[in-house]
C-alpha cells in the first residue's frame, strides 16, 4: 500500500513513524496469522522519554494515518435511522416505539450529557420553545457545558478504576478525572486521549513518599497505567478490555476458553509494557520462564530495537492508528451507544467471537464513520442523540432481535443518584459516600444485568440525615409556601422527577395533601415517595 | 400485584410448568392477590418448599488458597517448600502446620482432587459459587440463591440468603433470591430503622406502589416491579423480630473469643446466629489468599483466623444440635501452582485449577473422610478426580435439593440446577 507522507516539522519523527507504520499488518484483520515479511530499514527513533515527545511522535503518525484525511465519509443521523429501519425490521415484527415528548427528551438528554435532571425553569423554557431544531440545539448546548465533560470524565474514571486493585497511595483517580475533564472540554480526539494513557510510563520517584506524588500519579494521564499497577499483564488485558472491547484476561493463564486468543498472544501483548525483557511463565512449571517479544494482538511486530518508552508508543500506535484494528473505534462506539440507548451491540467489555455481535453491519458502519470523523467524541454523541433510535420511548426488551426498536430504561450511576439527591437536600457529606457505595455497580455491566438491592431501598427509605435534610430543604419550604395543592404537586414533580405530573397523579397527591391533618408532614410524605420512586433512579 | 420475578423460574419438571405457561396463566388471572395466592393457585405450598431446616454456610476464601499450605501438604519435596505437616483425625492424612484446630476436628472431611476449569479470579469465583462457567449473556444464580429459592420461605420477613461481603447475585432467578449483603458482621444492617411510625410508613408505601406502577405503564415494568419487590422486602425486614440475629452483643464474651476477634471469626458467629434464626444460606469470607508473593509470610495469619473461626463454628453447631442439618463448606476459587515461583520480594505460588482442595462438614457429610489423592509433587491427580459438578451435586444432596430440577432462563431455555456429575458418595453419611 502506498501512502503519501506529510511534511511535518519533525522529519526525524515522521521518518521513524513511517518505520513504525510499516510494521503494521495491513493484511488479514483476524489473528492469529502473522505476515512473514521483510522488515524495512529502520531509522533511529527518538528516545520518547517525555509525554511531550511521545505526543509529538504520535501526532506524526496520526498525520499519516490514511483514513483520518479522508473527508467523504459523511454519515448522518438520518443515514443511521435508515440503516436501523432496514436491518431491525428484518429481525422482528415488534413495532418501533414512538418518539418521546419534549419533557422526556429533555430529562433523558440532560442525564446523558450532564448526569443531572433539568431544573424546573429549564423544563418550562424548553417545552414552550417554538424553535424547529430545538432538540439538536439543546444537544449542542449541553455538549458545550462543563457538566458534559465532567459526566464523561467520571464515567471513564469509574470504568478504569472499578476493577483496579492498585494501592490507594499509588494512584490519583481525581487527577485522572480532572485530566479527562480537560480533554473532553477541548473535545480532544479519542485516539489522542487513549494513546496518551497507553504510552505513559510513570516512574517511582526516589526519596518521595508514595502518597506525595511518589508514583507521578498527580499527572492525570499516568493513572491508567498506575490503576493497572504498572504490571504488563494487567495493562495488556485492561487495554484490550476497555479500548478494544475484547476480553483476553483469562488468556493470561491458558488459551481463551471461548475465543481464538492464545495464551502466547496475550503475553506478546503484555511484552509491550515491560520495563525490560518480558518473560512468560511456563504453564506447568512456574519456575521456568521463556522470553517473549512484543507482538500486537493483530500480529504487528515492532522493530526489535525499541526501548521500553518507545515500545509503549508503538503499542499506542498499533492500538489507535492501525486501520485493521476496527476494535478500537468499535469499542468506543459500543460503550457510548450502550450508555445512551441502554443496550449495546455486545456486552461492552466481554466480546467473545464476532458472531456474538448483534447488528454487526450497523455498529461497523458507525465505527468506521467515527474514525472518518477523526475520532471526534462529540460527533458520535450528535450522531446518536439526533437519531430516532435515541429519541424513542422506553420498553424492556427481552429478545435480542427486538433491540433498538426502543430505548431501555437505564439505572443512573451511583454518583448521579447522589448528585440528584444533593440537589434537593444540599450537601450530604458522609451519607453521600454511603449512597455512592450502596448504589455501586460495575460501569461495564450491561444495563439489562443490573439489579437493585434491599440495602438501597433501606437507605433511601430510612437514612436519618437524608430525611432530615430533605425535610428542611429549600424545596420543602417552597412547597409549604404554595397554598394551592395542585400547584404544589406540580412543582414537586418538576423538581424531583423533572416532569409534569399526569392529571391522575395531581389528583392523587392533591387529595392526600388535602386529607392530611398536618400538611407539612404530608409534603414530607410526598417528597419521600417521589425520591423513593423507581423513576427517581432511572433514565426513561 | 403479580410478581414478575417468579416468571423467571420454572417450578418443577414433573409439573411441566414452563415460563410460557406461567405467562399465560398470569395473563388469565393476573389479579391473583399476592405471591402466596399465586403459589397456592399453582399447587405449590410455601411451607412445603422449606425443607426441614436444612441450611448451608459457605466460607469463601477469596483469592484462591494454596492446597499445599492448607490441607494437602507435600513436606520434604521440592514443591512442598518449607511447609510442615501435622497429623489429623483422619488416618494417614496430614494438614499443613497452620491448621491445628481443624486437624483435630472429627467433623471435617476433605476432597483433595477438585478439578477446576478456571484460573482467573473472576471466572473461578463465578464457577465455584454458581457451579457454572461464565459464558455469554446468561447470568447463573449463586448456589446460595438456589438454596434461598428451594429451602427458603418465600414470604419470609428476613432474606433467605445473607452474605457478609460482596458475592455473586441471583442471576436469572431475580432479586427475590438475591443475597442480602452486609459489610461488617455483628451489628444491625444499616438504615434498618424507620424514621416514621408504621401507619405513616404504610401510607407512604401505598403511594409509592402507585407511583411505581405509573412508571411500569410507560415501559419500565421490569424495573418498577423489581423496585416494588425490594421495597416490600425492605419493609418486612424492618419489622422482623429476627433482626437480632445480625447482632452479636448478646453473645457471651467467651463465645465471641472462641470464634476469634477476626472479622472472619465474627462472621462465622453471625452465620451461626442467622442459620439458627432460619436463614437457609449464609456466605462468610476471608480474603488475601492470592499469594503470588510472600506466601509463607502471609499464610500464618490468614490460616490461623480461618482455622479458629471455622472450628469454633463446627463445635458450636454441634453443641446446638444444628450440625446434622447444616452443611459447612470451605473453599476458594481455585488452587495454586505446586511449583514455587521466583517472584520478589519473597516467593509464592501462582494460579492453578487442575487440582485443589475443599473442606466440608455437617449437613449429612460423614466426618473424617479424605477423598482423592494427588501425586508426590502435587501436580497430578493420582486417584479420584472430582469435578465442580460433582461437588455441587454433593451440596444439593446434602441440602435435599433436586439437582436435576430445571430452571428456566429468561431466554426460555431449561437449565438443570447442576448439569452433570454425581454426589461424592464416600462423603455421605
Amino acid at each position: 500500500m502506498v501512502r503519501s507522507l506529510p511534511l511535518t516539522k519533525s522529519v526525524t519523527a515522521s521518518l521513524a513513524a513511517v518505520a513504525l507504520i510499516a510494521s503494521f499488518s495491513w493484511s488479514a484483520p483476524t489473528p492469529p496469522p502473522r505476515p512473514a515479511k521483510k522488515k524495512p530499514p529502520q531509522p533511529k527513533l527518538p528516545d520518547l522519554k517525555t509525554p511531550e515527545d511521545k505526543l509529538k511522535f504520535l501526532e506524526a503518525i496520526r498525520a499519516s494515518f490514511p483514513t483520518i484525511r479522508s473527508s467523504n465519509g459523511a454519515f448522518t443521523s438520518a443515514d443511521l435511522d435508515d440503516m436501523l429501519r432496514k436491518y431491525v425490521t428484518k429481525e422482528t415484527k415488534t413495532p418501533f416505539m414512538p418518539i418521546v415528548d419534549d419533557e422526556t427528551f429533555l430529562r433523558r438528554v440532560s442525564l446523558d450529557l450532564t448526569g443531572k435532571t433539568p431544573t424546573p425553569e429549564k423544563i418550562k423554557s424548553f417545552t414552550t420553545d417554538k424553535t424547529p431544531r430545538k432538540r439538536a440545539l439543546l444537544i449542542d448546548e449541553l455538549l458545550a457545558s462543563d457538566d458534559y465533560s465532567r459526566k464523561w470524565a467520571r464515567y471513564w474514571r469509574s470504568v478504569v478504576f472499578h476493577n483496579s486493585a492498585a494501592p490507594r497511595n499509588t494512584v490519583n483517580p481525581q487527577a485522572f478525572e480532572d485530566w479527562l475533564f480537560g480533554e473532553f472540554k477541548e473535545n480532544r480526539s479519542w485516539d489522542r486521549v487513549v494513546s496518551e494513557m497507553i504510552s505513559a510510563s510513570p516512574q517511582r520517584q526516589k526519596d518521595v513518599k508514595p502518597e506525595e506524588n511518589g508514583w507521578q500519579q498527580d499527572y492525570g494521564p499516568n493513572n491508567f497505567i498506575l490503576a493497572c499497577e504498572r504490571k504488563p499483564d494487567i495493562i495488556a488485558s485492561e487495554t484490550a478490555r476497555i479500548f478494544m472491547g475484547i476480553s483476553v484476561g483469562c488468556a493470561e493463564c491458558h488459551d481463551h476458553p471461548f475465543d481464538k486468543w492464545k495464551r502466547e498472544q496475550f503475553h506478546e501483548m503484555a511484552a509491550f509494557f515491560s520495563n525490560g525483557k518480558y518473560y512468560m511463565t511456563d504453564q506447568d512449571d512456574p519456575s521456568k520462564k521463556s522470553e517473549v517479544k512484543a507482538v500486537f494482538l493483530l500480529g504487528e511486530e515492532p522493530p526489535s530495537t525499541l526501548k521500553p518508552d518507545q515500545l509503549r508508543v508503538a503499542a499506542a500506535a498499533y492500538l489507535v492508528y492501525n486501520s485493521d484494528n476496527y476494535w478500537f473505534a468499535r469499542a468506543y462506539v459500543n460503550r457510548v451507544w450502550s450508555e445512551l440507548v441502554g443496550d449495546g451491540f455486545y456486552s461492552v467489555d466481554s466480546l467473545g467471537p464476532d458472531k456474538d455481535v448483534v447488528h454487526q453491519l450497523i455498529v461497523n458502519r458507525v465505527s468506521s464513520a467515527f474514525r472518518y470523523a477523526g475520532f471526534d467524541p462529540k460527533w458520535l454523541f450528535r450522531l446518536i442523540m439526533n437519531s430516532e433510535i435515541y429519541q424513542r420511548g422506553i420498553r424492556t426488551i427481552d429478545k435480542p432481535q427486538d433491540l433498538f426498536t426502543s430505548v431501555r430504561p437505564a439505572r443512573l450511576r451511583p454518583y448521579e443518584v447522589a448528585d440528584n439527591m444533593e440537589r434537593l437536600t444540599g450537601e450530604l457529606k458522609g451519607t453521600r459516600t454511603g449512597l455512592e457505595r450502596t448504589f455501586a455497580q460495575n460501569p461495564s455491566t450491561p444495563q439489562r444485568d443490573l439489579e437493585g438491592t434491599v440495602q438501597q431501598a433501606l437507605l433511601m427509605m430510612n437514612n436519618g440525615q437524608l430525611q432530615k435534610q430533605l425535610s428542611n430543604s429549600p424545596l420543602k419550604k417552597q412547597l409549604a409556601g404554595i397554598k394551592d395543592n395542585d400547584e404544589a404537586v406540580r412543582e414537586a414533580f418538576l423538581a424531583v422527577l423533572a416532569r409534569t405530573p399526569s392529571p391522575a397523579e395531581i389528583k392523587r397527591y392533591s387529595e392526600y395533601l388535602k386529607g392530611s391533618k398536618d400538611r407539612n408532614a404530608a409534603i414530607d410524605d410526598m417528597l419521600w415517595v417521589l425520591t423513593n420512586s423507581a423513576e427517581f433512579l432511572v433514565k426513561r | 400485584m403479580f410478581n414478575q420475578n417468579l416468571l423467571r423460574v420454572g417450578i418443577n419438571p414433573s409439573g411441566a410448568i414452563t415460563r410460557r405457561s406461567l405467562l399465560q396463566f398470569a395473563g388469565g388471572t393476573a389479579a391473583a392477590s399476592g405471591t402466596m395466592a399465586f403459589l397456592n393457585a399453582i399447587g405449590v405450598n410455601a411451607a412445603e418448599m422449606k425443607k426441614d431446616g436444612r441450611a448451608c454456610i459457605l466460607c469463601f476464601l477469596n483469592g484462591a488458597p494454596s492446597q499445599l499450605e492448607t490441607w494437602d501438604p507435600k513436606p520434604n519435596t521440592e514443591n512442598g517448600g518449607p511447609t510442615k505437616e501435622i497429623a489429623t483425625q483422619m488416618p494417614g492424612v496430614t494438614f499443613a502446620e497452620w491448621w491445628p484446630k481443624l486437624a483435630q476436628s472429627k467433623h471435617v472431611s476433605l476432597i483433595r482432587t477438585i478439578v477446576g476449569k478456571e484460573a482467573a479470579h473472576e471466572r473461578g469465583a463465578y464457577h465455584l459459587r454458581t457451579g457454572r462457567r461464565l459464558t455469554g449473556t446468561t447470568k447463573h444464580p449463586h448456589i446460595g440463591s438456589v438454596a434461598a429459592w428451594k429451602l427458603g420461605d418465600i414470604a419470609s420477613d428476613m432474606p433467605n440468603f445473607v452474605s457478609i461481603g460482596n458475592t455473586e447475585g441471583a442471576g436469572f432467578l431475580g432479586v427475590k433470591f438475591a443475597p442480602f449483603t452486609i459489610g461488617t458482621a455483628g451489628r444491625l444492617p444499616d438504615n434498618i430503622v424507620s424514621g416514621v411510625p408504621a401507619p405513616r410508613l404504610d401510607q407512604r408505601m401505598k403511594l409509592l406502589a402507585q407511583q411505581d406502577a405509573d412508571l411500569g405503564l410507560v415501559g419500565a415494568s421490569a424495573i418498577s416491579n423489581e423496585h416494588q419487590e425490594l421495597y416490600k422486602r425492605a419493609q418486612k425486614m424492618m419489622a422482623s423480630p429476627r433482626l437480632r440475629a445480625f447482632q452479636t452483643d448478646a453473645e457471651k464474651p467467651e463465645v465471641k473469643e472462641k470464634y476469634g476477634k477476626s472479622s472472619f471469626g465474627q462472621g462465622c458467629l453471625v452465620a451461626r446466629r442467622l442459620v439458627e434464626a432460619g436463614i437457609p444460606f449464609v456466605e462468610v469470607q476471608r480474603g488475601g489468599w492470592d499469594m503470588h508473593e510472600n506466601l509463607w509470610q502471609r499464610m500464618p495469619t490468614n490460616a490461623g483466623e480461618v482455622d479458629q473461626g471455622l472450628n469454633a463454628l463446627l463445635e458450636d453447631l454441634k453443641a446446638r444440635g444444628m450440625l446434622e442439618k447444616t452443611l459447612v463448606v470451605c473453599l476458594g476459587e481455585f488452587g495454586r501452582t505446586p511449583k514455587i515461583n521466583q517472584r520478589t520480594p519473597e516467593v509464592g505460588r501462582d494460579h492453578w485449577a487442575r487440582n485443589f482442595n475443599v473442606l466440608l462438614a455437617g449437613g449429612g457429610i460423614k466426618g473424617g473422610q479424605c477423598v482423592g489423592k494427588t501425586s508426590e509433587n502435587g501436580q497430578e491427580i493420582v486417584d479420584r478426580p472430582v469435578d465442580v459438578d460433582d461437588l455441587f451435586r454433593t451440596f444439593c444432596h446434602c441440602l435435599k435439593i433436586d439437582a436435576d430440577e430445571e430452571m428456566i432462563t429468561p431466554e426460555g431455555r431449561p437449565l438443570r440446577i447442576v448439569d452433570a456429575g454425581s454426589p461424592v458418595k464416600e462423603l455421605l453419611a
